[in-house]
């Protein structure tokens, strides 16, 4: 579908905008980078030549975390607005600054090449953890298939921050089983694409699209549970509008937990934890309440940040791009709210919040106050269930 | 900061000078340079004034001297009492106040007196040649010092019993004291100009028939002209100013009374006044329109009205009023200001019923002056115009007698020194080239000037000019006293150096290997240019123009050759600190903002460019001059060649581009198409540049770096080693296997062996 800058503010109604800064007054990078404003960026693209939009740096600076579009009164969807802009300006090769000199967009771009890609993205997998993996295993259509994104690479890649990115998919299938469930996992699984769409590049991400789903018809399976936040909310809800309706349930792995909390087993400790709502996750999928009874029904003191929900604040930057000084400044800000709950541990459901978060404490100037350590859901439920299996053991 | 070494802070600071590559061995400075700094091409005679302010600010006084003197043999005078329209263009006027140029070229023309040696040298006659000149003033002296220097025999002829013309009649000793016109005519004299004094030309024909083979006419303005009012011719008191100052300043006893009334705005006026003032005289000023109009220098003006000097604005005299037969008042009125008239200058239109009187013994006229040509012969033959003033080729400043030249202020009419020294520097040009037409053709010069941009906002005031108190200036004492060499030193240092290279040619002087080229070269006309010394040693040159400044439709677009350094995009950077943790050079540092953020930033004289720091910043904020990410990326671009390797090179392990050639690589080339990419050190060689050349249809990708303890970067190849084995695990998850992806090692010193490396890596991969 071609989109035309007129298309985009039709589409997202960016014709309503009333010019009054409620987006702005929230927009986190507006806080920090006082020339930057959302309905700025609106106001060009309806009163000057939107053409010059496309070539507008502040185009890329957007975090897409759609605080502002849950603020505003008239029913603008900037983040949409922003990513569609996106992908007409990367069309006449207008591009952020991808952070890792672009290492994850090569890393993507690479998927895309070849729809038989041999990868060797599984090869973590003990035998404790009881998947199928798909095309080597037989599989029933009744199976529900596990979604790994791209935790094995972020495993290669950031070799130095301590993050074990690939816990979170081994504590996935540990709860899965768990639930008596064996997973599929596809040996040729592709990244889901939300990097590339939000940064813009349309023609890539339609690739990886299509070859999942192709992938996915191919194993049967009717039902995919993500342990990511951005994979799923690009499954449920930028798949079908890209490459048409899906006819395979998505769910996310707090939601196939919350249905099964009588199955948790109790934390027993006084730790106090907070609770980080990923942006994809909350604002674009609604899920807020999911991981929060997950956490009660773990008997744990959940301390909430002041900013939470709808207003959560987003973990600083989005898609490896303009990664930078005011991402630092949010995230340290974000850590600093975290820790001032007098919480001892920083939960979320999305591998980059922690990547990101993880990055920024990394540096030896990072203040104490801004310094909590960091859990997955995931990895906090499985570990609770492989200290029970102890228990039971001895 | 840190403190830099003395020798890289002079860099940084003096700005011209850089090192052009530094990570090519033979180590390469390059001058930046834009012609033509406004001080420079406001002046008349093109002084190269940064030149001159740079070397002051150096403490080199004499060189400095020997510039102002290539283009002006009269610096003391023009140091004090020029119009200096360099001030007037300066850039430091759009932040504070404007160089004190004119102060320092006297200060220059002061350190000559009190120093023993004297930069005047005589050269040897080497023509048969004379030349006539008629008049000692600045055109005259001038045209004779080039001309002497270049060998003619040169007379100056002067009516009055000194030498110097206006310098000397017109401008009052107080602020040209006599001993400064006498030394540097002197100077000039020393070079075997003869002037003749007290000697009259009546008869041009019977010069000319005595052997002077061309003539130079400067003979200024000097004939008053009168008012024109009821009353001039009627009554006694009335001097004109020519008439009053030249008496004054030759000493001759002028009988003045206790009122004076001096008409007219310009600097002959004021002169006059403070003339006057200075023999006892209560002096009126009637100017016809209002301050903002008035010809004469702001900073004259306010030292006439400091000492006393009543000036009325506005107003126009209208008659004389006498008694037996003397002068006693003069009528005036007032005026208003009307619509600008020819010059530009709003016209003044008196005010009816609005006359006045002022009480005056002596009246001054000072409202114009033109030539006095009453000396020449009745069948004489030039050209004169209505005005008085002689006709000339506007080029050539021939008159319209064959041999006869004219210039200077018998020209022009009553103009500034610094312009009669260009007529006279214009005309001694002209004469060479009319006694040696074949020899001396080359042509005339144009000037080419540039806007240039302020860079630096840091204000500094002006030293202010030591002055003789008000209380004490009842006499004829110089007023102006001088910079000592501290101030002298402190003012130039206020220098912008707008065009960077102050063009003071030390550099040539110092490289006794004659390294040095300060002219841009022919083939480029680009108007900011960083002129690299010798373009044609650097076959390795990186950038976009490979080294050679090769556009010649440049006029309109500048051409700028950066060296390779790394730079920081600031508010991308995230201030981990990874960048100064891993340069061996302490180039990046951060530092803290004002909102307490730290930033990191690249002392450009300490990177080496090797790329290190671009290849792990995790947020891509530093990027590289010439070697940035997009240019790498685009280098390993798609190929229809399945077989493609990409060999990304480490500047030092292969031999400089052209011997690369010489290596037999077609061999290899013949069955796989190789992708060479030059970077300086392979540690710049970050994960996605080889990730992103299989993405681009690379078969293998290899990277070439210094062996353990050789790099030229200190262990930028560690870096590599680290960046390698990130990538090689990543390709490895994408399905690729690790043995196509290789860090081979190779000496500089056996750059041969890369071509068995490159087959080799083939044969595995295959």
């Amino acid at each position: 579908m071609p989109m035309g800058i007129k298309d985009i503010v039709n589409r997202t109604k960016a014709y309503h905008c009333l010019d009054c800064g409620k987006c702005t007054s929230v927009c986190p990078i507006s806080l920090l980078k006082e020339d930057y404003s959302p309905r700025r960026l609106v106001q060009k693209a309806l009163l000057e030549k939107p053409e010059s939009l496309l070539k507008d740096e502040f185009l890329w600076w957007c975090l897409t975390c759609s605080m502002c579009d849950e603020i505003c009164e008239s029913d603008v969807h900037y983040t949409e607005f922003v990513r569609d802009l996106r992908a007409e300006a990367h069309k006449i090769g207008q591009e952020g600054v991808y952070a890792h000199n672009g290492t994850m967009q090569s890393i993507m771009r690479m998927m895309t090449l070849s729809p038989t890609l041999k990868q060797n993205r599984l090869d973590w997998l003990t035998k404790d953890l009881k998947v199928k993996i798909y095309p080597t295993d037989s599989a029933s259509p009744t199976d529900l298939l596990y979604f790994v994104g791209c935790l094995p690479y972020f495993d290669k890649f950031f070799t130095n921050l301590e993050l074990n990115t690939l816990d979170i998919a081994k504590s996935t299938i540990k709860i899965l089983n768990h639930l008596g469930i064996e997973p599929i996992l596809m040996a040729n699984e592709k990244c889901c694409g939300h990097d590339l769409l939000w940064t813009g590049d349309i023609e890539n991400f339609k690739k990886l699209a299509q070859q999942n789903i192709e992938e996915i018809k191919r194993t049967g399976a009717k039902k995919i549970v993500f342990s990511c936040a951005e994979g799923y909310q690009t499954f449920k809800q930028e798949y079908p509008k890209h490459i048409g309706a899906l006819d395979i349930e998505v769910i996310h792995i707090s939601e196939l937990i919350a249905e099964n909390l009588s199955q948790l087993t109790t934390h027993n400790s006084q730790l106090k934890v907070t609770y980080q709502d990923p942006c994809r996750l909350g604002r674009f999928c609604g899920i807020y309440e999911e991981p929060r009874e997950i956490i009660n029904a773990m008997e744990l003191k959940l301390n909430e940040m002041p900013k939470n929900r709808k207003s959560a604040i987003c973990c600083g930057t989005s898609g490896w791009m303009n990664c930078g000084t005011y991402s630092k400044q949010i995230q340290l800000a974000r850590l600093t709210e975290a820790k001032s709950t007098g919480a001892d541990l920083l939960i979320t459901s999305c591998p980059k919040c922690q990547i990101h978060f993880k990055c920024a404490m990394n540096d030896e100037n990072t203040p104490k106050e801004a310094k909590i350590e960091i859990q997955d859901l995931t990895t906090l439920i499985a570990n609770q269930l492989n200290k029970r299996k102890k228990d039971v053991n001895e | 900061m840190q403190k830099l070494a003395p020798d890289i802070q002079n860099i940084l600071e003096a700005k011209e000078v850089y090192l052009k590559f530094p990570q090519i061995s033979s180590i390469k400075y390059a001058i930046k340079k834009v012609e033509t700094s406004k001080c420079k091409s406001a002046c008349p005679i093109d002084t190269d004034v940064k030149a001159y302010l740079g070397l002051i600010a150096a403490g080199k006084f004499e060189k400095a001297l020997a510039i102002v003197k290539r283009d002006n043999p009269l610096p003391g005078i023009c140091g004090r009492v020029c119009v200096h329209p360099c001030e007037t263009e300066c850039n430091r006027n759009e932040i504070d106040q404007p160089l004190a140029i004119c102060y320092l070229k006297r200060f220059l023309a002061d350190y000559e007196l009190n120093s023993t040696n004297s930069t005047n040298s005589i050269n040897s006659t080497n023509s048969n040649n004379s030349i006539a000149i008629i008049g000692s003033g600045p055109a005259g002296l001038t045209a004779a010092n080039d001309l002497v220097r270049l060998g003619y025999k040169v007379t100056v002829f002067e009516e009055l019993p000194v030498a110097g013309g206006m310098l000397y009649t017109g401008i009052p000793e107080y602020r040209l004291p006599r001993d400064i016109i006498k030394i540097e005519i002197d100077a000039i004299k020393k070079l075997g100009v003869k002037i003749k004094t007290n000697t009259k030309i009546k008869n041009l024909n019977k010069l000319q028939k005595q052997g002077y083979n061309a003539i130079f006419i400067a003979i200024g303005t000097h004939k008053g002209l009168k008012l024109g009012i009821p009353g001039e011719d009627k009554f006694e008191g009335f001097i004109d100013c020519i008439t009053f100052l030249r008496a004054v300043n030759l000493g001759e006893k002028v009988e003045i009374g206790k009122k004076v009334i001096v008409i007219g705005g310009g600097n002959a006026a004021i002169d006059s006044a403070r003339t006057a003032l200075r023999l006892g005289s209560d002096v009126h000023i009637v100017y016809r329109r209002s301050r903002k109009e008035m010809p004469a220098n702001e900073w004259e003006i306010e030292e006439a009205e400091k000492e006393g000097v009543k000036i009325h604005y506005l107003a126009s005299s209208v008659k004389i009023l006498g008694e037996k037969g003397k002068v006693v008042a003069m009528e005036c009125i007032k005026n208003k200001l009307g619509p600008p008239d020819a010059s530009g200058r709003r016209r003044p239109v008196p005010i009816k019923c609005s006359e006045f009187k002022i009480e005056a013994d002596t009246i001054i006229p000072a409202i114009s002056q033109q030539p006095d040509t009453s000396w020449l012969s009745a069948n004489h033959g030039l050209e004169i115009s209505k005005w008085n003033s002689f006709v000339i080729d506007e080029e050539t400043l021939a008159t319209n007698i064959k041999g006869i030249f004219a210039g200077g202020d018998c020209v022009t009419g009553p103009k500034t020194i610094i312009e009669a020294i260009a007529a006279g520097h214009r005309v001694a040009k002209s004469i060479d080239r009319y006694l040696n037409p074949e020899v001396r053709s080359e042509k005339r010069e144009a000037r080419v000037e540039f806007e240039v941009v302020v860079e630096s906002k840091d204000k500094k005031e002006r030293v202010l000019m030591p002055e003789l108190p008000i209380n004490k200036r009842k006499n004829f004492k110089e007023v102006e006293l001088g910079f000592t060499e501290e101030m002298a030193i402190e003012e130039a240092k206020r220098c912008l150096r707008c065009g960077f290279c102050a063009e003071c040619s030390e550099c040539i002087a110092d490289c006794d290997k004659r390294l040095v080229a300060l002219s841009i070269p022919e083939e480029t006309s680009g108007i900011l240019l960083r002129v690299p010394l010798d373009t044609n040693q650097f076959p390795l040159n990186g950038g976009p123009l490979q080294g050679k400044l090769s556009r010649t439709d440049a006029k309109e677009i500048p051409v700028i050759v950066e060296p390779i350094t790394a730079r920081v995009i600031s508010n991308l950077c995230r201030g981990c600190g990874d960048c100064e943790e891993i340069c061996e050079y302490s180039a990046p540092k951060l530092q803290e903002q004002e909102n307490g953020v730290k930033i990191c930033s690249i002392e450009e004289a300490l990177c080496k460019g090797c790329g290190v720091c671009a290849s792990i910043c995790p947020s891509s904020a530093i990027t590289m001059n010439h070697f940035s990410n997009s240019r790498i990326n685009t280098l390993s671009v798609k190929s229809v060649d399945e077989k493609k390797i990409v060999v990304f090179v480490c500047n030092w392990c292969y031999p400089m581009a052209q011997d690369f050639k010489k290596l037999d690589l077609n061999s290899i080339n013949s069955k796989n198409s190789i992708n060479l990419i030059r970077v300086m050190c392979s540690g710049r060689i970050t994960p996605a540049f080889i990730i992103e050349a299989f993405v681009q249809g690379a078969d293998g990708v290899i990277g070439i770096g210094c062996p353990e303890g050789e790099c030229h970067y200190v262990n930028g190849n560690e870096t590599a080693e680290k960046n390698f084995e990130k990538a090689r695990d990543i390709l490895y998850t994408l399905g690729i296997r690790p043995n196509k992806i290789k860090l081979e090692r190779l000496s500089a010193k056996k750059p041969e062996k890369l071509e068995k490396i490159i087959g080799s890596f083939i044969n595995t991969i295959r």
